[in-house]
């Protein structure tokens, strides 16, 4: 008798934790169901309002198209460069301690958080006419401020922060070590590098580079108050909303979401072979 | 020739501080220490992956303090292999070579072969440090740095890369430096042993000498003497000649006989006129068991009890009680069957004057 009751009194609390877990799961559930609406429903409701209309229009609407190639093209440069200049940099910081490295870092990722506008307020102050620098580039012929220059230095200066940040963590997780054996194995620096380092670190890297280029694709705030003209697509979706409303921007919203999608599936398809690589 | 005067080094964690030993050219010299007394920083710094701070390093006969590691005619092999994992196994052993016929000889030697189109992920543990020591062999190298590059292989494939890298070093003669953990591999291997601790070289010489002369009562702690005694010691006289028949003593040194006491013993050993509280260590190898006092050399000779007999492999070693002061006997297998020894039984536990280390 003793051991019913003792049976009966050990299965209550399973079965009030077993119903807290299921009551838990569906909290869980429907959180994240909404939350995940939430990113969801804009982006499906842009594309399937304007994505085939958009896809169409680029046939026909000049603008957009230009403006499309424009972003693509300019987006690559800025990575390019981005990947030139920063890479050192990255590699800078991972592997060499020295005073005044977590401020350098700190002031590499400043564009990334300070308004995207005041960062193309800053880029004007140094690059516009008025300035020195912009003063001796517009001299030498070089025009920065509403021109394609300008689009360019905008992407640059709030996209390669990413790059440096994410190429300094590919850099990371290569073993100094490997190097060092390269170097007793009759390498000098440079050659460890490009022949160790840089195939080790390739795939952080160019997963860096797609961040870089995606997030330049989509910038528009430092961009409008550099260049407003040519237009990339981001400031020609605003300028179709400003001037022309809702219908009319959603074919060039549209086949902005959907370039991004490109990066997107890159950076699926690297991790998809890192892990294949590794496994 | 690897020569180092007073180097210091800094990499992470790790210093050397004032670091000189030399280790002939072809010798064979052996680093020992606990984790962390910097063993890793001191072939890097030898390797000039990590920089001296100050001091000299002599590498054959040319002062290479300053110069790249590319510059330095030598090979480092790690205890985890770093093999390329972008590249094959042929391209690992090719990475550095000095022509592809040095390549196809040692990948014949090292049993790697039959690898050769293999991805380095494929292969085990042993594999790829047998890779990993010929792809750095494959560079001529003058002066070889091996850091625990056996520790981590199964008892046959460490057997194996220990007989084809010993081979190697008889053919080619080259200098090697060879950190390790295994005291028995030290002895083996080693023409100098070199202790280091926190950074510093605490002692370096003759495997034999440190093994049985260990400076302090720590290095002997570390090295694994069982029996090391603090006691009062007091020279008593010249020591007699028959004592110094093994040639066991030290030439350069005035030696008396000293009577050293710990605790209910006193034993004799040889010393200096030095007076006072010092450490006794004596390798348990020295140590013989005997039923009876026997008439022979032996200087000491204690009856104890048996209290513990631990068999480890051909060894075994049996810890008698001697008046309160336990000793260790190292003995063969066949010892304690002929002495029938036993927990509880009455031994005599004896040992030579000279086989006793003060320090």
């Amino acid at each position: 008798m003793e051991t019913i009751v003792s049976l009966e009194t050990a299965a209550a609390p399973r079965r009030s934790s077993a119903v807290t877990r299921a009551a838990t799961g569906v909290a869980a559930g429907l959180v994240s169901s909404l939350f995940l609406l939430f990113l969801l429903a804009p982006l499906v409701g842009l594309v399937s309002s304007g994505g085939v209309r958009g896809i169409a229009a680029l046939g026909n609407d000049h603008e957009l198209r230009g403006s499309l190639a424009r972003t693509a093209i300019t987006a690559t440069i800025a990575t390019l460069l981005g990947v030139i200049g920063a890479t050192p940099v990255a590699y800078l910081l991972a592997r060499k301690r020295f005073r005044g490295q977590s401020l350098l870092a700190a002031l590499i990722d400043l564009p990334i958080v300070i308004p995207h506008p005041v960062a193309g307020i800053a880029l004007l102050l140094v690059l516009g006419r008025g300035s020195p620098v912009g003063g001796a580039l517009y001299t030498s012929g070089l025009r920065v401020v509403g021109s394609t220059t300008g689009i360019v230095c905008a992407m640059l200066f709030v996209s390669a922060p990413l790059y440096v940040s994410a190429a300094r963590e590919a850099f990371v997780r290569v073993d100094p070590r490997f190097e060092s054996v390269a170097r007793t194995l009759g390498d000098d620096a440079w050659r460890a590098f490009r022949r160790v380092t840089l195939p080790l670190a390739a795939r952080g890297l160019t997963a860096a580079a797609v961040v870089m280029w995606a997030r330049a694709v989509s910038e528009f705030g430092a961009i409008v108050i550099l260049t407003y003209n040519p237009k990339v697509v981001s400031v020609l979706s605003y300028d179709r909303f400003t001037s022309y409303g809702l219908s009319e921007t959603l074919p060039v919203a549209a086949v902005l979401v959907l370039l991004a999608l490109i990066p997107l599936a890159a950076l699926r398809a690297l991790r998809a072979g890192g892990r294949l690589a590794s496994s | 020739m690897i020569a180092l005067h007073q180097v210091c080094a800094r990499a992470g964690g790790f210093r050397l501080v004032d670091v000189s030993f030399t280790v002939p050219q072809g010798g064979y010299g052996v680093v020992i220490g606990p984790a962390g007394a910097g063993k890793t920083t001191l072939l890097e710094t030898i390797a000039g992956v990590v920089r001296s701070t100050s001091g000299r390093i002599i590498l054959g006969d040319e002062d290479l303090t300053h110069a790249p590691p590319e510059s330095r005619r030598l090979g480092i092999v790690y205890q985890h292999a770093y093999l390329f994992p972008h590249l094959s196994v042929r391209e690992n052993v090719a990475y550095g070579a000095v022509s592809d016929s040095i390549v196809n000889e040692l990948s014949e030697r090292f049993g790697v072969n039959a690898l050769a189109h293999r991805s380095v992920d494929a292969l085990s543990g042993g594999e790829r440090q047998l890779v990993a020591i010929a792809r750095t062999l494959a560079r001529r190298p003058e002066v070889l740095l091996l850091d625990e590059p056996f520790s981590a292989l199964d008892p046959r494939t460490r057997t194996t890369a220990r007989r084809i890298v010993r081979a190697l070093y008889q053919e080619r003669r080259f200098t090697v430096l060879h950190v390790t953990h295994d005291f028995a591999e030290a002895g083996m291997l080693g023409d100098v042993a070199i202790v280091l601790d926190k950074g510093r070289v605490i002692q370096a010489g003759n495997p034999a000498d440190v093994f049985r002369k260990p400076a302090s009562p720590y290095i002997a702690d570390f090295l694994g003497a069982e029996n090391v005694f603090v006691g009062e010691a007091r020279p008593i006289r010249p020591v007699s000649p028959d004592w110094l028949a093994s040639g066991d003593a030290d030439e350069d040194q005035v030696q008396r006989a000293v009577a050293f006491t710990t605790g209910a013993l006193t034993f004799y050993a040889l010393g200096d006129a030095r007076s006072g509280r010092m450490h006794a260590v004596i390798r348990a190898e020295e140590v013989s068991l005997s039923t009876e006092p026997s008439m022979s050399s032996l200087q000491n000779q204690f009856r104890g009890v048996i209290t513990e007999i631990a068999p480890a492999g051909a060894i075994t070693r049996v810890t008698v009680d001697a008046s309160g002061t336990p000793i260790v006997a190292a003995v063969t297998a066949r010892s304690v069957r002929e002495l029938e020894l036993a927990v509880g039984n009455e031994v005599v536990a004896g040992f030579k004057a000279t086989a006793v280390h003060l320090c």
